[in-house]
């Protein structure tokens, strides 16, 4: 005790003043995020009735094979959703940066981009399953009426159909978010640098990879952030779709922690599972902000 | 008037303030608060299921309001976050619900956990002879027949809930199409080979994964001599007989089933049968009085057969049941008002206008009432299916577990990503270390 008050007063004035005004923030994240995870870690090594079995949960829940199935199929929704998502915000954000100039359109555009985001994942889950479903499915009808399509295409019911079917959801949902955030990236690059490039007669690629890129690189990281924890936790629309099959074939993590937890009601192995993951997650987050530069160059 | 002191005001304030802040708490102890107390509160919480099975509950519950001066108050929730929202109740032994709906596969949960009043020793609950004795035996835990969980066993058996939707699975056919009721599986097949043409199934599997693959599987599964577990909990999923049930449904019926069979649940199907573009399939009550059957919705109206499960190679047709029961939490503080109105819910003159307002009922002399069956044609099978005997989902704690694991093995079956045999060989060995981490014979 004597040491903490020895090392407070070393502090100079604003420096305490700093830590004080921390203390709320840093009070409010102990005890919303630091005393559920040191519960999760407590469960995670003892069975139902508290008995502390160790890292048993952790042994159970590594040597299921579901995880590891959950797992690859995280992955593939991840590398399905996350460069197209990227690729396309990125495009709808410059041609809109390029070529409208109205204030009145860009506000619609900005509106409509946003609907998507507000929209509830259960109402979207419920709506795609109406486009994709088997027998009344409004995509089967279009495609049969103007491509002539008349053979019934199995939306859900085959693994890689059904994964891309709901990795579509994804991508209509998010995308806009990708698009609002290098949209309003773009409006930080300062006119002169563009128009001095255009007078050495840059084209539009060199104007982006030289100019634009340069201010949209932290961005990236940020949307690769945001998008990476959103697929973990990724669950009504496939929920609604496809419930996670055929089979396993589109049960993701979420998915498949769910039931551990409420339909296993495995707690111990679902409380490792998420410590599990937690942790990989935050070692792959570091990695990315190590190895990807945040600042600009 | 008198002038008091500053001292004397802030004295009789005080007093003032502790008699009226008093007020709530003497009120709350007059109201009394132990469980099961026999004061008559002012309102009943029901926690029921979404849907076609609290529905009739729903239209009733205003009459015995006004009978009995309750408010009743039914709080509904989707069937996943029900019994969700019933466990994390039970494990706080929360007084949220005086009253809750269950499931029948919830009964083993709920037993175990110790989560629900006994009807019979604390009010007087008894068994009623126009009621199969069936539908007393799934709300008495332990179970009184078939294997019990090895943590059960020796418990004394009481009775924790009442049913108030007598669901059987049952089995429905073109009657205007097909001269006779398919009596058997073989008959099944070759009715589906018979009428299957383009846009037009032969039959419908309701094959999503879990719940819904498992459901409709599970009484061709029995018809055929298999079964998830032996009488002792043994895993016989894998068996020859269970493994032939389920290559029926996955490989020779799916011949003439719908595509997209692996998707589909009980809306699709009952969309298909309704607007004509398929002969038969496994259903439930609701399914038939909610679609199939009802006015405006459906083009197949009267033209339905409905009839117990097919018999399979041994003789038997084993329906599924999958009553919706009326419990009493532990920790209710109004356990005797809840079970008046449970009892008030099961006379026979108040379970007609139950049935009248879209119902179903368990009274043998309602379900053979011919003025009831003309408005539900399934009622006479409904009878015989309950009479029958039906078989109910095995009693463990971890069915929900187990259900997700066979459901899921025959949904891989119907989509075509494994063998019948890989999918359920599979599924077997799952179950068999899940059972072995829950404390069963391995």
């Amino acid at each position: 005790m004597q040491a903490v008050r020895a090392g407070w007063r070393r502090l100079s004035r604003d420096e305490r003043l700093a830590y004080l005004i921390l203390l709320p923030a840093l009070s409010a994240v102990f005890v919303i995020v630091t005393i559920p995870f040191v519960l999760v870690i407590i469960q995670s090594l003892s069975t139902e009735d508290g008995t502390f079995v160790g890292p048993l949960n952790y042994s159970r829940a590594l040597a299921n094979p579901l995880l590891y199935e959950a797992i690859r199929a995280t992955g593939v929704y991840a590398l399905i959703v996350l460069p197209i998502e990227i690729l396309l915000g990125l495009s709808f954000a410059l041609l809109v940066h390029r070529t409208v100039r109205r204030p009145g359109l860009r506000a619609a555009i900005y509106v409509l981009a946003i609907l998507p985001l507000v929209v509830p994942p259960v109402a979207i889950g419920v709506v795609a399953r109406l486009i994709y479903a088997p027998g009344y499915g409004v995509l089967n009808v279009l495609l049969e009426r103007y491509v002539g399509v008349h053979q019934e295409i199995n939306w859900l019911g085959d693994p890689t159909l059904a994964m891309l079917a709901v990795a579509s959801v994804d991508i209509w949902q998010w995308t806009p978010f990708v698009y609002l955030v290098l949209f309003s990236g773009l409006q930080t690059v300062p006119r002169e640098s563009v128009e001095a490039a255009q007078i050495d007669g840059a084209n539009w690629w060199a104007q982006f990879r030289y100019i634009d890129l340069h201010y949209l690189r932290p961005l990236f990281i940020l949307i690769l952030f945001f998008r990476l924890a959103d697929v973990l936790r990724v669950f009504d629309h496939v929920f609604i779709l496809t419930g996670g099959g055929p089979g396993t074939s589109t049960q993701l993590l979420s998915l498949y922690m769910y039931r551990v937890e409420f339909k296993f009601f495995d707690t111990g192995q679902a409380a490792a599972l998420a410590v599990v993951v937690l942790v990989s997650f935050s070692l792959l987050y570091t990695l990315i902000a190590r190895v990807l530069p945040l600042e600009r160059a | 008037m008198q002038p008091i002191t500053r001292r004397e005001f802030v004295k009789r304030t005080a007093v003032a303030g502790a008699m009226l802040t008093s007020i709530p708490a003497i009120l709350e102890a007059c109201s009394g608060s132990s469980p099961t107390t026999s004061n008559k509160p002012s309102k009943l919480t029901i926690a029921a299921v979404q849907g076609a099975e609290d529905g009739p509950l729903k239209k009733v519950a205003p009459m015995y309001q006004s009978q009995s001066g309750i408010t009743m108050e039914i709080v509904e929730f989707p069937y996943d976050q029900l019994f969700e929202k019933l466990v994390t109740t039970f494990q706080a032994n929360g007084s949220s619900y005086d009253l809750c709906m269950m499931d029948d596969p919830w009964m083993p949960k709920f037993g175990t956990m110790g989560a629900l009043q006994p009807l019979d020793s604390n009010f007087g609950f008894t068994r009623d002879s126009d009621i199969p004795s069936i539908v007393y035996d799934v709300g008495t835990w332990p179970p009184p027949h078939g294997p019990v969980p090895p943590s059960e066993q020796g418990k004394s058996q009481h009775l924790y809930g009442i049913t108030i939707v007598g669901n059987v699975e049952m089995f429905m056919y073109r009657k205007d199409l097909a001269t006779t009721p398919p009596t058997s599986w073989d008959d099944v097949l070759a009715n589906a080979q018979k009428f299957n043409k383009a846009n037009f199934y032969g039959y419908v599997i309701r094959g999503k994964a879990t719940n819904p693959a498992s459901s409709d599987s599970l009484p061709i599964l029995w018809s055929f001599g298999g079964d998830i577990f032996d009488t002792s909990w043994k895993v016989k999923l894998d068996s020859t007989e269970s493994i032939d049930a389920i290559t029926f449904l996955t490989q020779t019926l799916k011949k003439y089933a719908e595509p997209g069979a692996a998707n589909i649940d009980a809306a699709d199907r009952d969309r298909l049968i309704a607007i004509g573009q398929a002969f038969q399939s496994t259903t439930w009550p609701a399914e038939v009085t909610g679609v199939v059957e009802a006015q405006g919705v459906s083009q197949v109206v009267g033209k339905m057969g409905y009839i117990p499960i097919p018999k399979g190679p041994g003789g038997k047709g084993l329906g599924m049941m999958g009553n919706w029961l009326l419990g009493i939490p532990k920790g209710s503080k109004n356990g005797s008002a809840a079970a008046d109105f449970i009892k008030w819910l099961i006379k026979t003159e108040n379970m007609k206008t139950y049935v009248q307002n879209g119902g179903i009922p368990t009274r043998t002399s309602l379900l053979n009432d011919p003025t009831l069956g003309q408005n539900n044609p399934y009622f006479p099978a409904l009878a015989q299916s309950l009479a029958a005997q039906p078989n109910w989902r095995p009693r463990t704690d971890q069915w929900n577990a187990v259900e997700t694991i066979y459901g899921t093995a025959v949904n891989q079956a119907v989509a075509g990503l494994k063998t019948p045999k890989d999918a359920l060989t599979g599924a077997a060995t799952q179950i068999r270390t899940a059972m072995k981490q829950a404390g069963y014979p391995s």
